[in-house]
Formats: structure tokens, sequence, C-alpha cells
């Protein structure tokens, strides 16, 4: 039946054996791939490659055309490549809430704000009462609490996912629609508490506040020290160094995301949004679920927040509208819901749209005639035209999830699960990956197959009617 | 464990408490004004195939709900395999969730398919797994060794269920996508995985033309035989009832009218009345 | 105490405002269970069309004669009413309707991509700023015929009575008397029975939508001669407070609306009065997120059966 892989190894030594393992494997992974899909591995080694070197490309070449406008189309300033790298962050945890456990949270981004000010409140001058510094490369007597960025990021992490539980411990068992609108309230509550509490007056037994500034209200905090490893600092004016920081963080998040859908939790997630009912009866527990869910997919947003306030160096409210939230929604609703992959090139489109395309846009607009309207202004118009767009003729999204059904039939089963470990994903990830490309190609030829594989939304067909979920191109 | 021999009298209150690994005691259900069970005494003997039977709207799936912990009864007592699933604080019943229902050892199926559409047959079946596996959210995280290990168990394991079901070849297409037959199939196959001891049907055989009825039927036989499963079934196919069950129990609006072997259940002729109308009953 | 009973007064007016817009959340909420987000939109839009009839196309100033100004302020009312109906049934056609079998969560999402485009219409037209009127009604106590002067009901405030009361019975009697409202009842309760009863589901939604609109439009004109101002992001707001209106007061329930969006313009009120106004929202919300966890159901509990 299943070709039983190797014994595993017990503990932490079996742990780090596997990883090497995988990491070992990589280059056979790699060679088999070649062989068998050719024309599909050299692309993907081709985008690899490309994503790898893009920022050294668009320092030394692409942003001198955009300087000479000798290409048609602008190239993202690092700085907004570094967004892009934070918003994808944000969309994977959103995807975790929305697209595994089809939790609908209209309010994600009060997850990145409490990121983002959990760093603002220990890595700045803010508290400057206090001169509180750890392992954090500022001078002794510094005001201030000054922690690294390496220890904000579990911070963030942490702070998000407690939020997340104790938003949903008591709202999770709402119903879908009414679950969406809490949410939205609490996103509209916390960035109300950040902006107003910069004049606290309060007297309670031992604690005395006096016009205390607590979160620095409309002002917000700054300068917020930026990462630093090894001498190098990844703050906004360093260029590449910080898209090359925000890159490894969206790989990590890639790997854990990924990771939890291939797990027992994952499968949880799904049937819970498939059927909660069903999923209860076969032994799910929906509260312990669904709260994991929230709190997992809110600590994502934690972590972008964190990088968010480190990297600008500062954090207002103002960062963190309804607006900001939809943005997210979009990007996961454009992508693909449910599909990690798809939801990465929905971030990526939807952010270059918004922060290069449109603006340039209208830089062009201007130029021609300075009546025109500026489509940088209005990119909510474009963006709600495309929702409501998307959930009538796609609601599946633009890279659908297929499941994982790609997974279980390209290597054999035990093979998958015995070397596909953290690192070794990583061929294995890419390779799914150009399935859901190769999907998409047989969508644009065939539309009635791409029907079948519709599960974000559609009507149920008839189960007689339908085989299979369609196969891939090749 | 000992099964008992099914031969004797199987009705209600008869059977010695160890033989028996479901005791219902006036257990009554209503919602608003509506009795749906009304006082019901019921025990599923170890090993038997019960078969709760009564026209629609009898209470059959409302009593089903109140012991997989779907609905919580407004009074009575129900244990399963001698621990109660209904605990009363002061004033207040509650029931066992209906997970911690399942942990304990009751598995179900439902009336109209509820399976994980867009989920892989294995992995639906994988979900029926979830409840006895261990691992954490950071295990799946950092894919330590345990976690690969129980995966990889609970892979073997789903693929033995789908051999059972005889859907092994079919394990990666989407649950949606399967034959009516075979979904019901994978729905059992689904229940099996939470590795229960009493097994609830809610009509297995809907739907079904003759030759897929007497395989379904050949095939609950077949769970009992094999797996030492106790069976529970909502039926309406009277040959599916007369020709598998141990015991038959009829219900009629929330009450127990008739119970015991299937000859003296099809013999009854307040059964008659109920299904057929008091003018039939007369003519029988 | 004259001050409680000031803020009680404006509170009224807010809540008359707030329960024209929230009969529109619960009539639709209650026949194909969304939350019209919206809703709040065709307000915002229905408060600009009143602003642009005012100004420049009647030109009504605090010096038109009164005979002449109440004539033409109907005229505007009617002329909104009639945009916003048709707005919100065009709304419905385009964005819900299609979406009829899709899973639940696809409308409420179809929905708020609308919001944001009719925001992003309402900017583009109006721009980012304030816009406002003069104040037109006469600067008048109306307590002061009673020879109460130290609390205030001004000639604004009476108008919101005057424009809401017969339009919320109006909207009772077309309910619980007609045969149109009736067969919104019953599709409410079952659309797919309603249907095999010969019900006209699509016409009885779209019916829906046209009243909710029409309702939202006179609330618009209220708010441009109540508040003489208007943005292109009050929907937000105002939707925000009127929907938690009606989930305060049991969602798909009129009453309850009615009652809801009292308290909820009370709550306004005093919040802005005796708290600070920049915690309003938070305090509206943390309101709706309350009755959501702990009462549902609502004041009045639902009309409808829950059909989930």
């Amino acid at each position: 039946m299943t070709p039983q892989a190797k014994p595993i190894q017990m503990g932490v030594i079996g742990w780090l054996a596997s990883l090497a393992e995988a990491a070992m494997s990589v280059p056979g992974a790699y060679r088999q791939n070649f062989r068998r899909h050719p024309r599909r591995t050299i692309i993907l080694t081709v985008l690899i490659v490309f994503a790898i070197v893009y920022p050294v490309l668009n320092r030394e070449i692409f942003q001198p055309w955009n300087r000479h406008s000798s290409f048609p189309l602008p190239f993202p300033e690092d700085a907004v490549v570094t967004f892009m790298m934070i918003l994808s962050i944000m969309a994977i945890g959103l995807n975790i809430v929305a697209g595994f456990a089809g939790l609908l949270d209209l309010g994600y981004v009060a997850f990145y704000a409490l990121g983002a000010y959990t760093a603002a409140f220990l890595a700045s001058p803010h508290f400057g009462s206090v001169s509180v510094i750890l392992f954090s490369q500022v001078p002794p007597g510094f005001p201030g609490i000054h922690l690294p960025f390496w220890m904000l990021v579990p911070l963030g992490f942490a702070v998000a996912a407690l939020f997340g539980v104790l938003l949903g411990a008591p709202t999770l068992r709402l119903r879908g629609d009414y679950l969406a609108i809490v949410t939205l309230g609490f996103g509209e509550i916390v960035p109300v508490v950040f902006k107003n509490l910069s004049a606290v007056n309060f007297d309670l037994g031992p604690i005395h506040l006096v016009n205390a500034n607590l979160t620095g209200g409309n002002l917000g905090i700054n300068p917020i020290d930026p990462p630093r490893f090894f001498g190098i600092t990844f703050g906004s004016n360093s260029g590449i160094a910080a898209v090359y920081l925000g890159m490894i963080l969206l790989v990590v998040a890639i790997v854990i995301a990924r990771n939890l859908e291939r797990s027992r939790m994952g499968r949880a997630w799904m049937a819970i949004r498939e059927d909660e009912i069903a999923a209860e009866m076969m032994g799910v527990n929906l509260v312990r679920t669904k709260l994991l869910a929230f709190g997992l997919g809110a600590s994502f947003a934690g972590v972008a927040g964190v990088m968010q306030a480190s990297y600008q160096g500062v954090t207002t409210s103002d960062f963190f509208m309804f607006s900001t939230s939809i943005l997210i929604l979009i990007m996961i609703i454009l992508g693909g819901i449910g599909n990690i992959w798809g939801v990465i090139v929905g971030a990526l489109t939807i952010a270059f749209l918004d922060k290069t395309f449109l603006p340039y846009l209208g830089q062009r607009l201007q130029a021609i005639d300075s009546s025109l309207p500026n489509p940088s202004q209005f990119n909510f118009l474009i963006f709600g035209i495309l929702l409501v767009v998307m959930m009538r003729f796609r609601p599946e999204g633009f890279l659908p999830s297929r499941q994982r059904a790609a997974e279980l039939r390209h290597a054999p089963v035990g093979q998958a699960i015995g070397s596909a470990a953290v690192m070794g994903d990583a061929a294995l990830a890419s390779e799914e990956f150009a399935d859901t490309l190769a999907a998409e190609q047989v969508v644009e030829v065939e539309a009635e197959a791409a029907d079948a594989a519709d599960q974000a939304a559609g009507p149920p067909t008839d189960p007689a009617a339908d085989t299979e979920p369609p196969k891939d191109a090749t | 464990m000992t099964v008992p021999p099914l031969t004797g009298d199987l009705r209600t209150g008869v059977l010695p408490e160890d033989a028996v690994i479901v005791r219902a005691r006036g257990v009554t259900k209503r919602f608003g004004g509506l009795v749906a069970v009304n006082e019901v005494d019921f025990d599923i003997p170890r090993g038997a195939i019960v078969s709760l039977i009564g026209p629609n709207g009898a209470g059959k799936t409302t009593f089903f709900n109140m012991i997989t912990g779907a609905y919580t009864p407004t009074a009575g007592e129900i244990s399963f395999d001698g621990q109660p699933l209904i605990t009363k604080s002061r004033s207040k019943v509650r029931s066992k969730k209906p997970h911690e229902v399942t942990a304990l050892g009751i598995g179900r199926t439902f009336q109209n398919i509820r399976l994980f559409g867009t989920m892989s047959t294995l992995d639906n079946v994988r979900v029926g797994l979830h409840v006895h596996m261990r691992s954490h959210w950071w295990d799946s995280v950092l894919r330590t060794p345990g976690m690969r290990v129980e995966e990889q168990a609970s892979i073997d394991r789903g693929m033995e269920l789908l051999e059972l079901v005889g859907l092994q070849t079919r394990a990666e297409v989407w649950a949606r996508n399967l034959p009516y037959g075979d979904q019901r199939r994978l729905e059992i196959a689904r229940a099996l995985a939470t590795k229960p001891q009493l097994l609830l049907l809610d009509e297995p055989t809907a739907g079904m033309n003759s030759s897929e009825t007497a395989e379904m039927t050949a095939f609950i036989r077949r769970l009992r035989e094999e797996l030492k499963l106790t069976v529970l079934l909502i039926e309406h196919d009277m040959r599916v009832v007369m020709g598998i069950s141990d015991r038959v129990t009829v219900l009629d609006y929330g009450e127990v009218i008739a119970e015991g072997t299937p000859v003296e259940v099809r013999a009854n002729p307040r059964v008659i009345e109920a299904y057929l109308g008091r003018g039939a009953a007369a003519e029988a | 105490m004259d001050q409680i009973a000031q803020t009680i007064i404006i509170g009224i007016a807010n809540g008359m405002i707030f329960a024209l817009v929230a009969l529109g959340y619960t009539l639709v909420y209650g026949i194909i269970e969304l939350i019209n987000f919206a809703h709040g939109e065709v307000f915002m839009l229905g408060s600009f069309m009143a602003l642009v009839l005012i100004t420049t196309v009647f030109k009504i100033t605090a010096g038109t004669p009164l005979a002449l100004m109440v004539g033409q302020v109907l005229i505007v009312i009617v002329i909104t009413m009639l945009a916003t109906a048709t707005l919100n049934v065009t709304i419905e056609r385009v964005a819900y309707r299609p979406l009829r079998n899709a899973p639940k969560l696809a409308p409420l999402i179809s929905a708020i991509g609308m919001s944001f485009v009719l925001q992003n219409v309402a900017l583009l037209i109006f721009g980012p700023a304030n816009d406002g009127v003069d104040r037109i009604l006469p600067n008048v106590n109306v307590l002061s015929v009673f020879g109460i002067t130290n609390v205030t009901i001004s000639a604004e405030q009476v108008f919101v009575a005057l424009v809401t009361i017969p339009l919320l019975l109006a909207l009772s009697w077309f309910v619980t008397k007609t045969r149109q409202g009736k067969a919104m009842r019953a599709t409410a309760q079952d659309p797919d029975t309603a249907g095999l009863m010969g019900v006209d589901v699509n016409r009885t939604i779209a019916i829906t939508f046209l009243i909710g609109g029409a309702l939202a439009g006179a609330a618009g004109v209220v708010q441009i001669l109540y508040n003489n101002t208007t943005v292109w992001n009050l929907g937000f707001r105002f939707g925000l407070n009127s929907f938690t209106s009606a989930v305060l007061g049991g969602i798909g329930n009129l009453q309850g609306a009615v009652l809801g969006a009292m308290v909820l313009g009370l709550i306004n009120a005093f919040s802005d009065r005796y708290l600070a106004a920049n915690w309003t929202n938070a305090i509206v919300f943390a309101v709706l997120i309350g009755i959501l966890v702990f009462r549902p159901t609502g004041l009045l509990g639902q009309q409808l059966a829950d059909r989930a």
C-alpha cells in the first residue's frame, strides 16, 4: 500500500537529523523533479532565483530605469518591497483564520496594531522615565525600554495570539456573519484605544496617573529602534537589507503555515470550515480548534506589526484602519482563499497595485492634465469593484486551493511525510506551487474543469456527475 | 469483553448492567411546547444490532442526537459503558459535548450525508482519527518526530479503513466527487476512525437501490462480527430492519410503543396502527 | 437636570435618524440574512443628493417663504427617497442577487466591496472635505411656546420627528396590512415555502431593498437639514450605529430596530456630552460586541425563527 519510510528517530536529535536529512535531500529531489517536469522546474528555478536576486537587481537596474522612465511599468522601491513582505505575512495569517478555518475576521488589523505597539513600547524612548536595556545596542542609561528585534518578534507573536484568544473565546460560537461584525468592532476599538490613551488621568490604589501619555496619541511613537543583527541595521534607510529581513520572515511564515496546514490541526480547521457540526461529531473540539486558528492567525499579524514598527521607526494609530483589514482580505480572495501560494501572489499583486502602480498611474495622469482624478486616491474604488466582481465570477480566486491532492499524488505518501521536514519542504512546496500555476492554465482552457475544483464557493455539484478533481496539466 | 449470546430476551430492563452498553432512563426532550421524545427508557445490549423505527417525526433522530451530545435532554439520564453522559448541577441539565462523546467511543453517520466535501477521501477518515491523536500545534510547526510518526500512522490506519469499505483506490478523490453509495461508505469509514464501541447509523440505506441495500446490510453485519461493534440503526427500509436486527424498538410521538424481536414487533397491532392508521390495524 | 433633559432630546433626535437607517438593515437581514454593509453608504449618498437638491436645484435658504420651503423640502424628500430606493435595488441586483445560492459569507464580502465603491464614488464627486448647507429652518425653541426656556427643542428636531414618525407608521401599516407586506413576512419566515405558495421571492426581496433604500434616503435628507453637514465616509459611522441599533433591538424585528435606535441615539448623546466624542465609536462597538456575545437575539428578540 504505502511504502513505509525509514523509521523515524525520536527526540531532539531525531528532529535535527530529520532537518539535516531533509536539507540534504533537496538536491536529489530537485534532480528528480527536473527529470519529471523539466519545463515547470526551470520556470520555478528562475522564479526563485529571481526573487532572491531581485532586491539587488532592483537597486542596480530597475530603479535607474524608473528614474529615466526607460521601462513602461514602474518597479517597486525597496520600502514598497519590504511592505510587500509584511503584507504577505499578514495575508498568510489571515488565510489561516479565513482560508483554513473559514472564520471571517474583518478586524485583522487590530493584531497588526498590537504587534506594532508591542515593538513601539519595548524598543523606543517612549517610556522615558525608566531605562531598561536588554541585549540592545543602545548606550547604557538611555531612556526608555530597549529590547532587541529577535525578542520583539516572539513577544509580538505572543501578544497578538493572546488577544486573538481573548477576543475569540467569547465570540467564536457566533455565526459567521456575526463573528465578522464582532471582529470588525474589535479592529476599530483597538486603534481608538491607542489613539486616545495619550492623556490618561487615573487614580486608584497604588496607581496614580496624571495626564500620562501611554500611547503617544495622534503622533504615535517614534523613534523605534530598527532591527539590528551582527552590527547591520535593517531600518527604513537600510535599502535592500530590510527587504532581505522581510523575505526571511516571510519564508518562515510560509513554512509555519504550511506545516500547520498539513497536520492534524490543519485537517481539523478544514473540517470545521466544511461542516462544523459534522466535525464536532467526529471528535473535533470546536472551541479549542477555532481558538487555535484565531490565536495563530493573529500572531502572524503581530509579527508583521513588529516588523512594520521596527522597520519604519514610527507607528501611529492611523496606520491601522478598517481599510487595511479589507486590503488583506482582498489579497487572499484575489489569490485564492485557502491556498498559501495564491495568497502570496494576491498579496504581492495588490501591494504592487496599491503602493506602486496606482501612484505611478496617478503621476502620469497628473502630468497630462492636473484636473484628472488621481487613481491612487481612489484605490478602494478599484478594490471594492474587485471584491464585488470576484465574489460574483471567481469566488475561489485566481490560484484556488486544490487541497492537498497534489501532495499525496506526486510523492509516495510515506516519502512526502518522511522527508519533507521543515527545511526540505521547499522542493515539495515549490512543486505544489507549480501545480497551482499549471492548474491555472487548465482553468484558462477548460473553465468547466475548474468548476469541479471550486471549493471556496459554488453550488454543490451532483455527486454522481463528477468523477475526480481535475488532474494537473502535465 | 465478553459478547453475551444475543438469542435471549434483549428488551430494555431485562439484561444485567454489564451486558448493556447504553442505558437511557426517562429521557425527555421538549422543543418549546413540542415533546419530541417523552420519558423513553432504552437499553442497547453490548454487541447487538438494535433498530429504532417509527413514523416520520416520531423522535428517532432526536433520540440519536441526545446520545451523541448534539442535544441536551430536558430530563432523564443516559449512560454509556457505565459512564453518565448527562449530568445535573442544581437544576441545570448538562450533556457531554459531542466531541467528548466521540472520544468515549460513539461514532455516527448522518441521515443526509455530511462529509467534508473538498477534502480528500483519506483526509475525511483522518479527521475521524483526530480525536485519538496527541500532537500539538507546536509539534506541527516544527514537524517533530513524534508528530511525523503519528501522521504516518494516521495515513496507514486511514488506508486500512478505506480498504475495509472498499475505497482504497479513491483515497485522493474529493469526498464530494464520490458516487452516492461510496459517500455513504466513506461516512462509515470516518465514523469507524473514531474507534467506536457503538456505531450509530442514521438511515444508512436511504436512497439506495435494492442491490446496494443488500450490500450495505451485509456490511453492517460484518462490522458487528469482525469489529465486535454494537450498532444502533435508524432505518425506514423494513427489509433491512427485519433482516439484521437483534431487537427492534418502535417510537411513535416520542414514546416507545413496542420492543422485541423483529418477528414480535411486526405482529404488534400498535405498530401496525402507528404505521398504517387505526383502520388498517382493525382490519389486520 | 436641564443638561440631562437636553442630552435626552438630542439623543432621541439622533435616534430617529438611526431608526430610519436601522430599519433598512433589519428588513434586509430579516429577509435574506445579509448584513447589508453598503446600506450606510446609501444613506450617505442620500444626504449628498439632498444637499445638491437643496443648495443648487431649489436653492432653499433661510429666506425662502415658509410655505414654499415646506413644499420644496417635501419634493426633496420624495426625489431623494426615489433615488436611494433605486440605488439600493440596483445594488441588490448587481451585487447580491447573483450570490443568492453562494456560501453565506460571499454576499457579505460583496457588500463590503459595494460599500467601498459607493464611498469612493462620493469621494470622487464631492471630494474629501465636509460639505454642508447653511441653517435653513428658523432658529426657534419650540418649547418656548410652553414657557420653557432652559431646555431647547429646535425646529430641526421637530422636523426630524415630522419626517420620521409618519414614515415609521407607514412602514408598520405596509408590513402588517398589505398583501406585499405579508409576502415579505412570509419570505422572511421561509423563502422556499413562500416561493412554493406563489410569492415571487425575487420581487419581494427587491421591494425590501426598495423600502430600505427609501428610508435611508429620507434619513439622508433629515441628516442634511438637522446636522447641516455630510461627508463621504459618514456612512460608516451611521451604518455602525444603525446596525448596532438593529442588533440591539433584535435583528429582523422592526419595533426592536426603532427601540434600539433610540437607545443608541441616547448612548451617542450621553457619550459625546459626558465622556468624550473620540470614545463614542469605541463605546458603540463595545455595545455591539456585548449584545452579540451575551444576548444575540437583542432586547425584543428576533421576530423570525433562527433559520441558521
